[in-house]
């Protein structure tokens, strides 16, 4: 569903991505670890053009994002995005919060945007914040929210970019575990992280990046459990 | 002694004020002074929101007019652009001196709010827009709904300082020969050779008017301050 090919991406004089072959299938969840540093972030931001590749290209559904850049707003409708920090808009309730692109970019009815907005927010154990400002959330009910927000787009993929690491520990779980419900449902996840239990758990495939390439990739047992080579070897001892 | 003392500060109240309707001067010059500060806002809003949005772009010559416009307004004072522009730039253009006095001001405040408007919207989180843009909502959609808003709970104390700034600047339209509230009262003292109650009344009006702005500003910016 996703295909990219010999992506690379510099700030600067830093190079960041150094030429990322990967392919993403309907359905599938894939985890991106690797040490801090190593692209994870640029690599997912790059997948809805958050960040503009230098070079390489993107097909998504079949269709060229570098060929296709006048339809970027209508091609980032198909791919929701999490972020670390939330970035939830402050100044609008947490409905608003998530019908607002439904009904700006999709035209949708005011009635049916909050139609799907409180089913939503049920999916994520939220209903009853649906007034309230997002000041007056938790870490973990915001997270979830931004997820509900996500899918309020109808996308075809959900992005995670460290959907956890601004957690409190005792959030994470929370959070987590929309994210599984979200897997298990048949979601096409790409999720960078830290959370090796999770990626352990729900992935179907892991990517491990370092220094801009994807350095070594399979299934989560065969990554945990035997990696091949030495860099993942020596990462995974860190931080399993 | 004291009754005499009093006896000559109401002649000269009834002098500078009550005789041939004498207040009218102070009255007609307030509401050009009102009107002058509010057409001058309204140009100064829309073009510094240009301005503003041509230096956040940075792109090529629009950035450089917007950098010129902002040097050239903010390092020469507001009364010798007025002259200027009146005596000088639209000298023969015919236009009324009230207008000409409402573009110079609306062109001065152009450049302040233009400096103002920028810091607001640079304060908003870059994750704002992106979150906008991952949506799928368009660069113009995101500014409209998410950015713009923020900004202007951001600015609104900034900008309401602006404009009391420019409703005493307005107090230099006299010397373009605009009968201003400042005006008024210099005729006033000029007609009843007495200096002292008209500028005095002209102080407390001002003083009135500025007041009234502040606590009607204060009272939006709570309004505002709901997901805070």
């Amino acid at each position: 569903m996703i295909s990219v090919t010999n992506l690379y991406k510099s700030f600067g004089k830093l190079d960041v991505l150094k030429g990322i072959d990967a392919e993403i299938r309907r359905g599938e969840v894939v985890c991106v670890i690797g040490p801090s540093g190593s692209g994870k972030s640029t690599f997912l931001r790059c997948l809805n053009f958050l960040e503009e590749p230098d070079k390489g290209d993107i097909v998504l559904d079949g269709v060229s994002m570098t060929e296709h850049k006048k339809d970027i707003d209508r091609l980032r409708q198909k791919a929701g995005m999490v972020f670390q920090q939330f970035n939830l808009f402050p100044n609008l309730t947490v409905i608003d919060n998530i019908t607002l692109a439904p009904m700006k970019a999709l035209r949708m009815s005011a009635k049916q945007a909050e139609e799907n907005a409180m089913r939503l927010l049920s999916r994520v154990g939220l209903e009853e914040k649906a007034t309230a400002y997002p000041n007056r959330l938790s870490g973990g009910q915001k997270q979830r929210v931004a997820i509900a927000r996500a899918l309020a787009m109808n996308p075809e993929i959900m992005l995670f970019d460290e959907p956890t690491s601004a957690l409190d520990p005792e959030m994470v779980g929370e959070v987590l575990d929309v994210m599984k419900e979200l897997a298990k449902s048949g979601m096409t996840m790409v999720v960078v992280t830290h959370e090796m239990g999770f990626a352990r758990e729900a992935a179907d495939r892991v990517l491990y990046m370092d220094e801009g390439i994807i350095y070594e990739q399979g299934t989560p047992a065969e990554v945990f459990l035997n990696p091949k080579k030495p860099r993942t070897k020596e990462f995974l001892s860190k931080v399993l | 002694m004291f009754d005499e003392l009093i006896r000559s500060f109401s002649d000269m109240i009834y002098l500078a004020l009550i005789k041939e309707d004498r207040f009218n001067f102070l009255v007609n010059g307030f509401v050009v002074s009102v009107q002058l500060t509010l057409s001058a806002a309204l140009i100064g809003v829309a073009l510094g929101l240009i301005i503003a949005i041509f230096k956040i772009r940075n792109k090529g010559a629009t950035a450089s007019f917007a950098n010129a416009y902002i040097t050239v307004i903010r390092g020469t004072p507001a009364v010798v652009q007025l002259t200027v522009i009146y005596f000088v730039v639209l000298a023969k253009s015919g236009l009324p001196a009230m207008l000409i006095a409402a573009i110079a001001f609306g062109l001065n405040s152009a450049a302040y709010v233009a400096e103002i408007v920028r810091g607001g919207i640079m304060a908003v989180d870059k994750g704002q827009t992106e979150a906008g843009r991952s949506l799928g909502l368009s660069s113009f959609q995101t500014m409209r709904y998410i950015v713009i808003p923020q900004a202007v709970k951001n600015v609104l104390p900034a900008l309401g300082n602006e404009f009391i700034v420019l409703l005493k600047e307005t107090s230099i339209a006299g010397y373009i020969s605009i009968v201003d509230l400042n005006k008024g009262g210099q005729h006033i003292s000029s007609i009843t050779y007495n200096g002292m109650v008209a500028p005095l009344c002209v102080a407390y009006i001002y003083l009135l008017m500025t007041t009234t702005m502040a606590s009607a500003l204060d009272r939006l910016e709570r309004r505002m301050r709901a997901g805070d």
